[in-house]
């Protein structure tokens, strides 16, 4: 199976290490049990898929702290990116 | 996790005083630029000799002359050098760097030569080829012992940087790093540049405030230099290809770099070749490129370097043996001479997390305790020093 990978335990995405397509199921890894998810969306390899819902100006998790902040709700299973989360830095 | 039970232990050199040293080096130092070719010489004329040449040197004033003497005469003076012979143009700079050496390592045997007193290339030559003959000789006899993990100060360094190194090959570093520090040991990561954007997260980490305040001033000092020349960091970053390769916002890429250093509370902030005067997690504000960083990591008194990269890069420090770690498989292959641990499993399945660890960990020690690393074995090995008028 495709997998991603969970830098930390509280983030709520993980980092994919394929392309991804549309409905492809992935194994997440890095925490202490390994679990499965299922892309909604192309995702390309190296950006980040959201493990559970974010929603509209929630914080977004990757090593454990804040990578920013989504612009819009993100469904989970889906690519987060620069078009649904933007830095808190300005 | 189960924990080892057992600290790993190394075979080092045991030194009078301060931490032992993974090698032995008869270190010949060069005091500028124009002494490096007789250094070099000297390096194809005495078995043993390790030349480490310099950049710059003459005619530099106030604080960029005081860094130079500091972080040639740490190197000098570092725990993987036996002895040490300086050489230079002229006498005010052999005696200043053996004057910071000499305080540093009391114990070490140390000569300062110059070459305008001596008289010339082939003078000189021939007094350092006596002088390191008699030297070589004298370290010949030392034996290796058993070291602790925790007498070890690692610098982590990144390079080269990609998508796998933020996933892989810095956290593995940083994991590596967490388990020296507990230990005892310390680790010290630098790279000013590459801490912006989450230099405030990296702040909340520290130790004490005034440790806090030095993290924000040095990624200040260093968005404020990039602004006065035109450049606004923060706005263009992340890059685009950071933004292709799947970096969505600059805090991202930043905490990506700050992995190599583990997760353990930042005790104190050094300047460029500065040793630190405490052991744990040590952020040393000094620049980015490659060879300055690990020259100045080495002068912090970093006896081993962890290089961590993601497309390659084939350098290592003289003195301090830097091991090369790759996430990306296809580095692994593709300079494959230049990698000294190869976790790429993790991307391709084949290896978990811990394992890649385990095997940076078991790398390290064996480097300490005598194993060549890739850019020893092949020569490529440099050092520069940063110039204070800042160099970024």
């Amino acid at each position: 199976m495709s997998r991603a990978l969970m830098m930390h335990p509280k983030d709520n995405v993980a980092t994919v290490l394929e392309d991804i397509a549309p409905e492809q199921n992935l194994e997440i890894e890095g925490n202490e049990e390994t679990s499965t998810i299922t892309a909604t969306e192309a995702i390309p390899f190296g950006h980040k898929i959201a493990l559970r819902k974010i929603r509209s100006n929630a914080k977004v998790l990757k090593y454990g702290e804040v990578i920013g902040t989504a612009t819009k709700e993100i469904p989970v299973g889906s690519h987060v990116h620069v078009h649904n989360i933007k830095s808190t830095r300005g | 996790m189960a924990r080892k039970k057992t600290t790993p232990t190394f075979w080092g050199y045991r030194r009078p005083e301060g931490p032992p040293g993974g090698r032995n080096h008869l270190a010949i130092v060069s005091g500028m630029d124009n002494s490096n070719p007789i250094v070099r010489r000297i390096g194809g004329l005495v078995r043993d000799a390790t030349p480490v040449n310099t950049s710059f040197g003459r005619a530099l004033m106030g604080e960029d002359e005081a860094q130079h003497w500091r972080v040639m005469g740490h190197t000098a003076a570092h725990p993987n050098v036996g002895a040490v012979i300086i050489v230079s143009l002229e006498p005010k700079s052999a005696n200043a760097i053996a004057e910071v050496a000499g305080r540093t390592s009391p114990w070490m045997p140390i000569e300062a030569v110059n070459i305008q007193e001596i008289g010339g290339t082939l003078s000189t030559t021939s007094h350092v080829v006596e002088l390191a003959t008699k030297l070589s000789a004298h370290l010949a006899s030392a034996k290796r012992v058993r070291c602790e993990l925790g007498e070890l100060t690692i610098g982590a360094e990144c390079g080269g940087s990609d998508t796998t190194s933020g996933v892989i090959s810095n956290p593995v570093t940083g994991m590596v790093a967490d388990r020296v520090v507990e230990a005892g040991g310390s680790v010290i990561f630098s790279e000013t540049l590459e801490i912006v954007g989450a230099e405030h997260l990296l702040a909340r980490r520290a130790a004490d405030r005034k440790t806090a305040r030095r993290i924000i001033d040095s990624a200040r000092r260093a968005v404020d230099y990039a602004e006065s020349i035109g450049v606004d960091f923060i706005g263009s970053n992340p890059a685009p290809d950071n933004i292709r390769g799947g970096l969505s916002s600059i805090e991202e890429k930043s905490l990506g770099a700050i992995k190599k250093a583990g997760s353990h509370p930042i005790v104190e902030v050094v300047g460029v070749g500065e040793r630190p005067s405490k052991k744990g997690t040590i952020f040393a504000d000094a620049p980015c490129a490659g060879v300055e960083n690990i020259s100045s990591l080495a002068s912090s008194g970093a006896q081993a370097i962890v290089f961590s990269t993601g497309i390659g890069n084939p350098i290592g420090h003289p003195i301090s043996p830097t091991i090369k770690v790759t996430g990306n498989p296809r580095t692994a292959r593709t300079m494959a001479e230049n990698i000294d641990v190869d976790i790429s499993g993790v991307m391709e399945g084949t290896m978990r997390i811990d394992e890649a660890r385990d095997l940076l960990e078991k790398e390290l020690i064996d480097v300490m305790s005598g194993k060549l690393t890739t850019s020893e074995l092949l020569g490529e090995t440099e050092l520069t020093v940063s110039r204070a008028a800042l160099s970024l």
